[in-house]
């Protein structure tokens, strides 16, 4: 008998009888020995989180205890009610800061996806020459770290009289590469040239094309963007490139705050709280999609 | 011949619209990416001074290069540590989130949550208000005679020699092994999303077969699930080594950067180049020995 016979049979027996399917599901003690596995290494990716979120409710004398307890004994919301006084320090009000970072980090974020995703569309299914020497470009620059070209874009900014001002929050972002390669290998894989080319005999112009066909079916793309774009603006410090009080964003408060020592810690802790909010909230947002985009980088070499 | 020349133009008008799409992106990318890095080259070849105007570059050829090898002898060192920290974390990164990917993928209840609580590493791990975390705990920790970062600091040796009675070989055994696996569960979040891709690509009639010839689950893994994965293997350990490689708590990239935050550019580019080109040497060779002994194997 060959196998596709007998996988036959084995759909037959399937349908026939439920038990034949139930004898490969695991039994109870199974499961319950994943889950374990699974909350243990669980609680390790939280210990971090659940560090901040605890060192952020402790008082001061537990702030002070050698050696530092993991878990606070007695929780206090002292720092976080203490956060206006500090604030009130200032010289700009908190809410310019939040204002700062909401919009930059939205802004830029959009601009950015649009961008990208612009140029992604045309790499992988436009026809003008240099395609594949753009699409080298950006495979070789996903290998770089931002760290090593610090000190060029520093002197690109002062030359272009960029320091101190709002641009440089929003302009380093759109040399990244990530969302040119995810866009292109998603393109390639699920847009495909039939459903552009009816767009385009019912008259739509390559912009019309992009925006109104192309950007819904990517949604997993964009959306994955959204996440890690947002996250990076997010709680990017851009050290020594902004002088003015109310051109800052939120970290630079916290860096601040954090200035005041360990007894101040808790109520850092507080802030680092507060700030790891909004991505958490994008994450839920986008999650379903991370996956779904991240594999197809894979589906193509 | 007239439909000939219509539809060139047609061609034409097309890849007028393409470049038109990818102009935005190219010029953020000449100026913020590509000018910085053949800038960074320059600089590597040379002397650089600061001046208030602008910089001075002098060119002196390979001099920084043979200066990092020959004189410098923390560089071979940093090396060294770089690349075998990558012998042994590469596999145990890859074995771990392939063995979380394999549990998350089953089904129980609740995996949508343990899902989440995997990947969440990779939201709030990166960036400025993270390293704020590290750093402010990494401080109040060594001002209080605590050495090591957060992880470290976590479970403390007097924690466990304290509480619970245990000589400090053992307390500092575990407390090691301890920030071992945070580390390591730490790095893994996209590895897991593209292994959990990978695992459900492959189709369930496989497995079924499998079954009815009587496959055990071991058999399944290794006949099926192994050969099937081979491809995303490729792309996580390419993922995982850049990561390994370029993040920036790597002893060299750490100190790269130090320097030049001093106002030092020359010898720090000559660094990081050097360091760039025998990575890349290294995963050229890893990819090429991929492709040619394992694919080559499963997809015959």
């Amino acid at each position: 008998m060959n196998i596709f016979e007998r996988i036959k049979r084995y759909f037959q027996d399937k349908r026939g009888k439920k038990s034949a399917v139930k004898r490969y599901t695991r039994s109870t003690a199974g499961n319950i020995t994943l889950v374990l596995f699974l909350v243990l290494g669980g609680l390790f990716s939280m210990l971090p989180l659940i560090y901040c979120v605890s060192t952020s409710f402790k008082p001061l004398d537990e702030l002070l205890i050698f050696p530092p307890r993991f878990l606070v004994h007695r929780p206090t919301i002292g720092n976080y009610t203490i956060l206006p006084d500090l604030m009130a320090s200032l010289k700009v009000p908190l809410s310019r800061y939040v204002f700062n970072s909401v919009v930059i980090s939205f802004f830029t974020t959009f601009i950015y996806i649009y961008v990208a995703l612009m140029a992604a569309y045309s790499i992988s299914k436009g026809t003008f020459k240099g395609r594949n020497a753009i699409f080298w470009t950006v495979q070789f620059a996903l290998m770089f770290n931002a760290y090593t070209l610090a000190v060029p874009q520093y002197l690109i900014f002062s030359k272009l009289g960029l320091i101190d001002t709002y641009w440089i929050y929003i302009l380093p972002p759109m040399a990244s590469t990530m969302g040119v390669f995810l866009g292109k290998q998603y393109i390639e894989g699920y847009v495909p040239d039939a459903l552009l080319e009816a767009a385009k005999i019912d008259g739509a112009n390559q912009f019309k094309v992009f925006w109104s066909i192309v950007m819904p079916t990517i949604k997993p793309i964009w959306l994955t963007l959204l996440l890690f774009t947002f996250r990076d603006i997010w709680s990017a410090v851009p050290s020594g490139k902004i002088f003015s009080e109310q051109l800052k964003i939120l970290p630079q408060v916290v860096t601040q705050i954090t200035a005041g020592g360990v007894a101040r810690s808790g109520s850092a802790m507080a802030v680092t709280v507060i700030m790891m909010i909004p991505p958490i909230l994008v994450f839920l947002v986008s999650q379903s999609s991370v996956a779904e985009s991240m594999s197809s980088a894979g589906i193509k070499e | 011949m007239s439909k000939l020349k219509k539809s060139r133009g047609i061609e034409e008008l097309k890849s007028r619209y393409g470049f038109m799409f990818v102009l935005p992106w190219i010029i953020g990318l000449v100026m913020f990416f590509l000018y910085p890095l053949i800038q960074s080259i320059v600089y590597s070849f040379s002397d650089v001074a600061v001046s208030p105007g602008g910089v001075d570059i002098k060119f002196v050829g390979l001099k920084h290069y043979i200066e990092i090898l020959k004189v410098d002898q923390n560089y071979t060192t940093e090396l060294t540590t770089s690349l075998t920290s990558i012998v042994y974390s590469l596999p145990i990164i890859l074995i771990l989130s392939l063995v979380l990917a394999m549990m998350l993928n089953q089904k129980f209840r609740g995996r949508i949550f343990f899902r989440a609580l995997y990947f969440l590493p990779v939201i709030i791990a990166t960036g400025q208000v993270m390293k704020l975390v590290f750093e402010t705990t990494d401080d109040s920790l060594t001002e209080m005679g605590v050495s090591g970062g957060m992880a470290s600091g976590m479970i403390t040796v007097e924690d466990l020699t304290g509480m619970l009675n245990m000589s400090t070989e053992v307390a500092k055994f575990i407390t090691t092994t301890i920030n071992d696996i945070f580390n390591l569960i730490w790095s893994c979040g996209i590895q897991i999303v593209l292994y959990l891709s990978g695992l459900q690509s492959i189709p369930a009639t496989l497995y079924e077969a499998s079954r009815v010839e009587g496959a055990t689950k071991w058999e399944e893994f290794w006949f099926i699930t192994f050969p099937m994965l081979s491809r995303i293997t490729l792309l996580v350990g390419v993922f995982t080594m850049v990561e390994l490689f370029i993040n920036e708590r790597t002893p060299l990239v750490e100190r790269v950067y130090g320097s030049m935050l001093t106002g030092q550019y020359d010898k720090p580019s000559a660094m990081i180049w050097l360091y760039f080109i025998i990575v890349s040497a290294i995963m050229g060779v890893i990819i090429f020995l991929f492709n040619r002994f394992v694919m080559k194997r499963y997809e015959a």
